[in-house]
């Protein structure tokens, strides 16, 4: 009963100070994970002995600082091991953290939906339920080698493990936000291909910026397309080489673009999302003798200080302007 | 000023496209002071004959005309673009488009006919091939969306010049050059540029130039009307992917068309006075198009196939009928019947009427049709007025005996009648199609064609296409659009004022913006056109050059582009082949007793007057029963005892809506029971009137009365009784009765009170020749239920005919206790069977593979010719189910015969599945021999098998889903059907049940009566809810599917039993609550308060019926929420959806 899941009860669209909050956990332990866009991992065996209290009572000190500091509040569960915890989350309230113990794991989990599990995603549980293990209970009790028919041989193990509250998961500390997205919504339903493009630009121009202010690099380039009625597209691209550079992620959005094809789709938003970061000095670059893009990476290192000097519209496309 | 002549407009009937109705154009062209008027719709001639009569009747000369896609002469390669992942390709409109006029006479309908006829038999989209583009009558106008516009847009009058060079060679001097203003920028289509181009080309060709105005719409601001359409057509929203449209497609009048006149000839360099020239050039060409309605498109004259093909030979038609009749009365010996000569005097006068008009082709015609479907082994029967005709009998087109039923000739055809006779033959629903294949083998595709139907904008669709134009939220336009009755969509901001139900959606309305405005502009106009249910057209081999013809969608039967009506008017011979579901039901059922039993049973000849057959008739009990399963007729059933045959035609002929208002019903009763003496006016009329107590029930009667007071003959008093529907002339008609009537000296108070008989019930009556058509076949059903159960049931089921959902028919099987036997993959067949219960030696009855959602044909014979399986891997490899319909029918039992649980099974056909993708051959893991082994899956529970049911085949197979409920409904103290039988008037009771069918009929009182049916399992609850419970009830009445209702009871007869609604509840809701959070939550739900009744919200407004009574505005409707027969989910579904 070691680990806590912590859920900042943020504004939406506010995940940029997830990684202040982070830092409120890193001075109890070393051992965080951060699962954006709200929620965060702490490991807390060191910290236990360290401040002589156990976690569920660390688990107020947390929201008090919390709200102290940050004026944010938050929810906490707490387990033997990451999915427990986060299991543990899904009951608790603000001030009233879940603690679940390895000794009422099982009971605990039995009448939870599948769906809530870590790791079942929507296709994995409508699979569970179309054969009528709808809870927990029921999976634990299925015989192991039908849940591997069903899910395949690795993640039925795992499957039937987690359902009995066995929980063999490590907290793994990561960097924060792996990735960076924006997105563009539409007024109406549009099908204009010019509008889609000129919301791809202004979006990858976005997304570029954001980068270079954190030093940061981007290896792949999500796009995800969203239509009236409520579906949506998904593409992703690796980039050939990291990069932070609006002109390249541009230029991989728009052959995205095109390979949709789109006619008469209603598109409602188009967003697009930077993943896989990297630090920006450990990034090659290949330089080639074509001027063009040198031109174009100095033309751009300018527009960022004018941007920082005179607010982020002082410089961008003529399309974009107009 | 002379008026202008529009030679290019469209009206609705060009699909998606045209914003007015062909009789708003009429109209306002004479408004507008023109002379004539040309309709030139795309790619159709629909709207021909409307327009034709409405120019008739606004004093304007109709032109014809179509604007039809033409194939590019020089195609211009375009690139292929890639497939889109989502939401669609754009639709292609790329093709050119060129108006052709009718100008020679019927030459030209003919040319333009064939024309319209030769663009539909393009392969996609309508395309008229270079080698089908010619015609000596029409007149050509190459506008701007012709080829040759096109090029002048593009500034290439050398390619333009090119392309007209094949356009001359065919049309020589009928070809003009189209100029079309709309004060557009740039070069396109309307711009001021292209337009004086156009004018400059043809001077510079010597081609003459026109003025048109492309009209679209008739009045000006109606653009945005056009914009809806032009998206709804596209599937884009309005301004996605072209212009809008500019708001000057109107039909403009002479000044403004002059004022266009001026600005183009100047723009192309001339001087403003040849503006006049250019419009002396228009009405030319409009003068040369000379196509008379009457004479020329045929309207009013009548053309039959010829005589040599309905097995006339070379003798005359009428020759041929007579002794064709002769041989059918002494085959049928009535020559030797004591009333022999009785039988010859009526055929000799009705052969001389039929001769008087020439018809006789028309009835050999008839008669041929009827053998050859008879020959087919299809049941057929005739229905309609034309039963009354003795010579229809002769012919074997009629079953009933007109002489012994009393039947008229006069009610179908007199020498004074000069309408079109009608009969219409009856055929089984399943096998129409093929009917109509045979028909069209026996007479050639050039002489018959089906009839078309145009689908026009309702409120529903109204919604949905406005509202996707609109770019609304797809969720808000499917929820907005069901929560709508079937109403017209003109009616939808006075529905949303007025009816109760739509209440919370009104509150709402001002969100949508300019959505209603825009709805209620599409009222009616044509949004699809499909194949007519019934209407056949017969007609001689120039019925290619009187209709333009194109192929039906699914089968590809020719279909004429004029719809019931317009054939009428056009005097094409159109027989009515209606597929009755009843009649392949009864087939059914009688090839399924032979199949099983080895008895043969004829229903034709049952006997009449069973004991058994009316005894279940008269305990009500008549669901599924032909004619006399409705709510309503089960009442009147009730109430009549009916004992004998006519007793049944009686019944049918009262249960119509003039009767049941006029309230013939109760004297009727009262008189049957003995409980009213039976009166007539006077001695004289009791020969027709004995049969019905004194009460006019019949046409046939009122003929009769007519014709002994007046003495003038039957088929002048079947004249005088069609005169009675209409106010004006009944006061000229009861001035002459009252004069004739005195002159054969009845007295005064007798003519008076006859007239007011006649007066009151005249128009009213039901066609007797009708009802003994109908009687027949309820008798029969009602036979089969009586004696057959099983296998009539296995009929209903199977083609489905009644009024009620599939699982209402399976709860009164169970009910009458016919065995249910589940879905079985050894043992069920297509279709439903009856198979003997060997314990008990009764017939039960097994489910079909056919009623499986989602079953294709070939899968469920594929399925039923491998019978029987040994295991599941045998069924998985030679019935080869897809495998969504394998895991249903393991969902529901099909597959139990296997061994193991139906999860388990569920993953082993996964793992078949796979298996047989992988191409590795799946070895299943079988325990003892052939069962399959368990793989340790939780079985599904109860209530999920029933879930399971109602989801794959739509009906409650196992049980009556109501059971599950019966404690929760004892706590309530809720009434079972069965007891409420025992309930005394007046009590208030609560019940419970599954809806099956809500209507909202029109009521004698003029007022609004939701009428409901709920199934509780132990019977039918029959609910009325009148308009003071509308507000706190009609919303959940018509939204949810199982239902709470208190009411009071009300009895009228013995078996006559219904319940007046006061409140209704969602049961599935509060069966929810009760699951969740026990029964304070119901108790809760229960307390919420209901809307108070608030005062008429119509304000009074009623519809007067021409027969002098009111209807409620918003009664006769399909009501909103989902048809019960199409629920396929148990439990709760969102409060505000429909379904």
């Amino acid at each position: 009963m070691t680990i806590l899941c912590v859920r900042f009860q943020l504004p939406p669209a506010h995940e940029a100070a997830l990684p202040g909050l982070l830092g409120l956990l890193e001075d109890f332990t070393p051992v965080v994970e951060a699962l954006p866009p709200d929620r965060a991992l702490a490991d807390l065996r060191g910290a236990e002995r360290y401040f002589g209290r156990d976690a569920v009572e660390l688990a107020s000190v947390i929201r008090v600082r919390a709200l102290a500091h940050h004026g944010v509040d938050c929810m906490i569960g707490a387990g033997p091991g990451p999915m427990l915890a986060r299991m543990a989350l899904r009951d608790a309230r603000p001030g009233v953290t879940r603690a679940v113990t390895e000794e009422e794991a099982a009971d605990f989990l039995a009448e939870k939906p599948v769906a809530a599990l870590p790791g079942v995603g929507t296709a994995t549980a409508r699979t569970l339920c179309e054969y009528g293990l709808d809870t927990l209970g029921r999976v634990a009790a299925a015989p192991l080698s039908t849940l591997q028919r069903l899910v395949g041989a690795k993640a039925g193990r795992e499957l039937h493990e987690k359902a009995s509250g066995v929980d063999r998961g490590r907290v793994v500390p990561n960097g924060i936000s792996r990735s960076l997205a924006t997105e563009r919504p539409f007024s109406r339903d549009e099908l204009n291909p010019d509008r889609h493009r000129r919301a791809l630009l202004s979006a990858a121009g976005e997304l570029g910026a954001r980068l270079r202010a954190l030093d940061k690099v981007c290896g792949a380039l999500t796009l995800t397309v969203r239509y009236a009625d409520r579906s949506s597209t998904t593409r992703t691209r690796t980039l050939k080489e990291p990069t932070a550079h609006s002109a390249a992620l541009t230029r991989t959005a728009y052959e995205m673009y095109e390979a949709l094809g789109l006619q008469r789709a209603r598109v409602r938003a188009m967003s697009l999302r930077a993943e896989t970061l990297g630090p920006a000095e450990q990034a090659s670059h290949q330089l080639t003798f074509d001027p063009t893009d040198d031109k174009l990476r100095r033309i751009e290192e300018v527009a960022d200080r004018a941007r920082a000097k005179f607010g982020p519209h002082a410089v961008m496309p003529g399309t974009l302007a107009a | 000023m002379p008026g202008f002549t529009h030679l290019h407009t469209v009206s609705g009937f060009s699909l998606r496209y045209g914003a007015s109705h062909p009789e708003r154009l009429a109209e306002r062209a004479a408004e507008r002071g023109m002379d004539a008027l040309a309709l030139t719709d795309r790619d159709t001639l629909a709207g021909t004959v409307r327009f034709a009569k409405a120019c008739a009747k606004a004093g304007v000369r109709p032109l014809f005309g179509a604007e039809l896609a033409v194939e590019e002469y020089e195609p211009v390669r375009q690139e292929r673009r890639r497939a889109p992942v989502r939401g669609g390709a754009f639709i292609d409109e790329s093709t050119p488009r060129v108006t052709f006029l009718a100008r020679d006479g019927a030459r030209g309908w003919a040319d333009l006919c064939r024309l319209v006829t030769t663009v539909h038999t393009a392969a996609d989209t309508p395309l008229l091939t270079w080698a089908g583009n010619h015609g000596d009558g029409l007149t050509v106008l190459l506008g701007p969306d012709s080829d040759v516009g096109r090029a002048l847009t593009a500034g290439r009058p050398d390619r333009a010049a090119r392309l007209l060079v094949p356009w001359r060679e065919r049309y020589g001097d009928a070809l003009r050059l189209e100029a079309v203003w709309h004060g557009r920028e740039g070069t396109g289509p309307g711009s001021l540029r292209l337009a004086a181009r156009t004018v400059g080309f043809a001077a510079e060709q010597r081609v003459r130039p026109v003025l048109g105005n492309a009209v679209r719409y008739a009045d000006p601001g109606q653009g945005p009307v056009a914009d809806v359409l032009d998206a709804a057509r596209r599937l884009v929203p309005v301004g996605a992917a072209k212009e809008l449209d500019s708001g000057e497609a109107w039909l403009k009048d002479a000044p403004a068309m002059l004022a266009a006149a001026e600005r183009i000839v100047e723009a192309a360099g001339f001087r403003r006075d040849t503006a006049h020239r250019l419009l002396e050039q228009t009405r030319a060409t409009a003068a040369e198009c000379l196509v008379d309605p009457a004479d020329d498109l045929g309207i009013g004259t009548v053309h039959f196939p010829e005589p040599h093909l309905v097995g006339a030979g070379r003798r005359t038609a009428q020759r041929t009928l007579a002794s064709r009749a002769a041989a059918g009365m002494l085959l049928k010996g009535y020559d030797r019947s004591a009333k022999g000569r009785l039988y010859w005097e009526r055929m000799h006068q009705e052969l001389d009427i039929i001769a008087h008009h020439g018809f006789a082709s028309y009835f050999l015609t008839v008669a041929q049709v009827v053998d050859d479907v008879r020959e087919m082994g299809v049941r057929v029967a005739a229905r309609g007025s034309g039963a009354g005709s003795l010579v229809n009998h002769l012919l074997g087109i009629a079953h009933a005996d007109p002489v012994e039923h009393g039947l008229l000739m006069e009610r179908f055809l007199s020498k004074r009648r000069l309408v079109l006779p009608d009969i219409d033959i009856d055929v089984e629903s399943a096998r129409r199609l093929e009917v109509y294949r045979a028909i069209i083998g026996r007479f050639g595709t050039e002489r018959v064609a089906t009839v078309a139907m145009p689908e026009t904008y309702r409120v529903r669709h109204a919604v949905r296409d406005v509202g996707a134009a609109l770019s609304m939220d797809p969720a808000d336009i499917d929820r907005i659009a069901k929560s709508f009755p079937h109403i017209r969509a003109r009616d939808a901001r006075a529905a949303l004022e007025e009816l109760p139900e739509l209440r919370a959606l009104a509150g709402e309305k001002d969100r949508y913006g300019r959505l209603w405005e825009l709805v209620e502009s599409l009222d009616a106009l044509p949004r699809g056109v499909a194949m007519h249910p019934c209407g056949v057209l017969l007609s001689d081999a120039s019925l290619l050059a009187r209709t333009p013809v194109m192929p039906t969608s699914g089968e590809g039967f020719p279909m004429s582009q004029f719809d019931k009506d317009d054939v009428e008017d056009l005097g094409l011979l159109k027989l009515d082949v209606l597929g009755v579901r009843m009649q392949s039901a009864m087939a059914h059922a009688v090839a399924e007793v032979e199949r099983a039993t080895g008895e043969r049973v004829d229903i034709d000849a049952i006997a009449p007057g069973d004991p058994a057959t009316y005894q279940l008739i008269r305990s009500t009990e008549t669901l599924g029963c032909f004619q006399i399963e409705s709510p309503g007729q089960r009442d009147l059933v009730g109430r009549l005892q009916p004992a004998s045959f006519h007793d049944l035609v009686v019944d049918i002929s009262l249960f119509r809506p003039g009767p049941v208002a006029a309230d013939m019903v109760r004297p009727f009763i009262e008189a049957r029971h003995g409980r009213a003496p039976v009166r007539y006016p006077h001695p004289d009329l009791e020969e027709p009137l004995k049969g019905t107590y004194g009460v006019v029930v019949f046409h046939e009667q009122i003929i009769d009365i007519v014709d002994i007071m007046t003495g003038c003959g039957r088929g002048e008093a079947d004249r005088v009784r069609r005169g009675l529907s209409d106010p004006e002339s009944q006061g000229r008609i009861r001035f002459w009765f009252a004069q004739h009537a005195a002159a054969r000296g009845y007295d005064a108070e007798t003519i008076q009170r006859t007239w007011e008989i006649i007066e009151a019930f005249g128009s009213y009556g039901f066609c007797k020749a009708h009802a003994v058509a109908f009687a027949v076949p309820t008798y029969q059903s009602a036979w089969l239920k009586a004696h057959h159960p099983a296998a009539f049931y296995a009929g209903l089921l199977t083609h489905d005919p009644g009024m009620y959902p599939k699982r209402l028919l399976l709860a009164d099987a169970r009910r009458r206790g016919v065995p249910i036997l589940p879905l079985d993959v050894n043992k069920s067949a297509v279709a439903h069977r009856i198979e003997l219960v060997s314990d008990s030696g009764v017939w039960g009855l097994r489910l079909a593979l056919s009623d499986v959602h989602g079953i294709s044909e070939a899968e469920a014979a594929r399925i039923a010719d491998g019978q029987p399986y040994a295991s599941l891997l045998d069924f998985w490899e030679r019935a080869r189910p897809s495998r969504p319909l394998a895991q249903r029918l393991a969902q529901v039992g099909a597959l139990d015969a296997f061994g193991a649980n139906r999860r388990d099974l569920q993953l082993h056909l996964t793992e078949l599945h796979r298996g047989a993708r992988g191409g590795g051959g799946g070895q299943l893991p079988l325990s003892g021999g052939r069962k399959t082994a368990s793989a340790g899956l939780p079985d599904l529970s109860s209530a999920e098998k029933l879930s399971a049911e109602l989801g794959v085949l739509s009906m409650d197979a196992s049980r009556n889903l109501m059971d599950d409920h019966r404690e929760f409904l004892a706590e309530l103290g809720v009434a079972s059907a069965r007891r409420l039988r025992e309930a005394r008037h007046g009590e208030t009771v609560l019940v419970a049940g599954a809806k099956a069918a809500t209507q909202t009929p029109p009521i004698r009182s003029g007022k609004r009566v939701i009428f409901s049916t709920l199934d509780d399992g132990t019977g039918l609850v029959d609910l009325a809810f009148f308009d003071d419970s509308h507000d706190a009830c009609a919303h959940t009445v018509f939204h949810s599917w199982l239902l709470l209702v208190r009411g009071t009871v009300q009895r009228r007869g013995p078996r006559s039993l219904s319940v007046v609604g006061t409140a209704a509840w969602n049961l599935a809701e509060l069966v929810e609550l009760r699951a969740e959070q026990g029964l304070d939550a119901v108790a809760a739900r229960l307390a919420e308060p209901v809307p108070e009744a608030g005062e008429d919200s119509t304000g009074g407004r009623r519809i007067h019926l021409p027969t002098g009574y009111e209807l409620h505005p918003w009664a006769d409707l399909r009501p909103a929420g989902q048809e019960p027969s199409q629920v396929r989910k148990l439990w709760h579904q969102s409060p505000g959806s429909a379904g």
